[in-house]
């Protein structure tokens, strides 16, 4: 067989139309998101009041008179295999589609910068530094499907995505974050926390730059976020998640998450380690138009093994 | 391509489908499906994605391998997909989404097994 690369621009736009399920999907169109319900309105003004993450933070944990140690006797349970309710490719789960701009106010330089990333999509040219095992890292982790796990323990919770094998751990003994003078780059960043009764308030800085999914927004590492995790039901966690990233947003962006229990009676999910190199056909690369493509399959006459 | 002419059905179809979330799926075409029957070759069943291998036979008598690709073992697994279920040998009919560059790839959508059984990977992601 022939081992042709071509792919027509034509083509490409037509993908993404039916992707959406929509004809002829025009580039950054208007955020087509509903109004944003009174809690929505409440939560977004609460973090513009305490103006930071430090001081949203801090007033969490004022209002919980300091919060409250766990012991192994008052650990919640929050066992079980989970994964995230909402469509893996918004950060927002109000927004509808993938074409459309996010329902967030985003600063004139990145609100620049998404429009022409999604005037690329459109046109067929995509690429996910993902593709390659990179981790997402916060906060896009919070996005991301797959299963997670979320273990508690008095001193520290581990927040556990599948995907690329990321880990959170969020320190509740009391510690803070390390000096500026220490404090550089990570991939999920620096996380302490405290508890409020049964729910886990957290401070995350230290993040790396990256994009809240795919085809969305920008952040840079000035990104911090402030959640509040609460499992509302048996088969529910809500995560109130306020963004701020000065740089890149006109305010603070406030999401709810929503990660389901999973029913997994006979025990046949579980997290595996990932490795992107265990399978030559998963390698993709970024074509020289900044798009994807696969590289050399194991099992075609044309491809090198 | 001879393969696609002899074995393949290629149908232009307007279809909501996700993307990997992985990698981009632009490398495939989501406006076309292709069907080929054959008989698995191999099941790769790996994250951060499985890879079905299925021998076509041509109408001259040779034989292309098709790879499918679908989510890693615990999406499948969420979908009732297990790695037992395409052993070498297993007849199977199974559509997807070809590549653009001719390449016999494409992403799965949906198979059936000899015996009738039917396969959605893309079930997946189902929240139960």
């Amino acid at each position: 067989m022939s081992n042709r690369r071509h792919a027509p621009q034509g083509w490409r736009l037509a993908v993404l139309a039916a992707l959406v399920g929509l004809a002829g999907a025009a580039a950054a169109q208007p955020s087509t998101t509903p109004a944003p319900s009174p809690e929505k309105k409440k939560m977004t003004q609460l973090g513009i009041d305490q103006k930071t993450a430090v001081g949203l933070y801090a007033y969490f944990k004022q209002k919980a008179k300091g919060g409250t140690p766990l012991t192994w006797k008052s650990v919640p349970d929050w066992t079980g295999v989970w994964t995230r309710e909402a469509s893996p490719f918004f950060w927002d789960p109000d927004q509808t589609s993938p074409t459309s701009m996010p329902p967030v106010k985003l600063t004139p330089p990145f609100e620049k910068q998404l429009r022409e990333k999604l005037e690329r999509v459109n046109r067929g040219i995509e690429f996910d530094p993902l593709s390659n095992c990179e981790p997402a890292g916060m906060p896009r982790w919070m996005v991301e499907p797959f299963l997670r796990e979320f273990v508690v323990t008095p001193q520290q919770t581990y927040l556990v995505n599948e995907m690329q094998n990321e880990m959170r751990r969020i320190y509740t003994d009391g510690r803070g974050h390390p000096s500026k003078d220490d404090a550089y780059p990570l991939w999920e960043g620096d996380s302490i926390g405290f508890w409020d009764g049964d729910k886990l308030v957290i401070h995350t800085s230290q993040m790396r730059a990256g994009q809240y999914q795919r085809i969305q927004p920008a952040y840079t590492e000035q990104v911090e976020t402030v959640e509040v995790w609460h499992r509302t039901d048996a088969t529910t966690m809500t995560v109130d998640v306020w963004s701020y990233d000065p740089p890149a947003l006109v305010e603070p962006w406030y999401t709810k998450q929503v990660y389901k229990k999973l029913s997994n009676t006979d025990n046949s999910l579980r997290i595996r380690y990932w490795d992107c190199g265990e399978n030559q056909n998963n390698t993709v690369t970024k074509t020289s138009e900044g798009s994807s493509d696969f590289t050399n399959f194991s099992f075609t006459k044309g491809d090198k093994k | 391509m001879r393969t696609t002419l002899a074995a393949a059905f290629v149908a232009m179809v307007l279809v909501a489908t996700p993307s990997f979330a992985h990698h981009s799926a632009v490398m495939f075409d989501e406006n076309k499906e292709v069907t080929v029957k054959g008989t698995v070759k191999e099941f790769q069943y790996t994250n951060p994605h499985s890879w079905l291998l299925v021998d076509v036979k041509n109408n001259d008598g040779t034989v292309t391998t098709w790879g499918f690709e679908a989510e890693g073992p615990s999406t499948l697994t969420r979908a009732g997909i297990h790695k037992s279920d395409f052993m070498p040998g297993t007849e199977i009919t199974i559509t997807g989404h070809p590549m653009r560059d001719g390449r016999p790839a494409a992403s799965w959508i949906k198979a059936t097994r000899g015996d009738g059984k039917d396969f959605d990977p893309r079930n997946g992601f189902a929240i139960k």
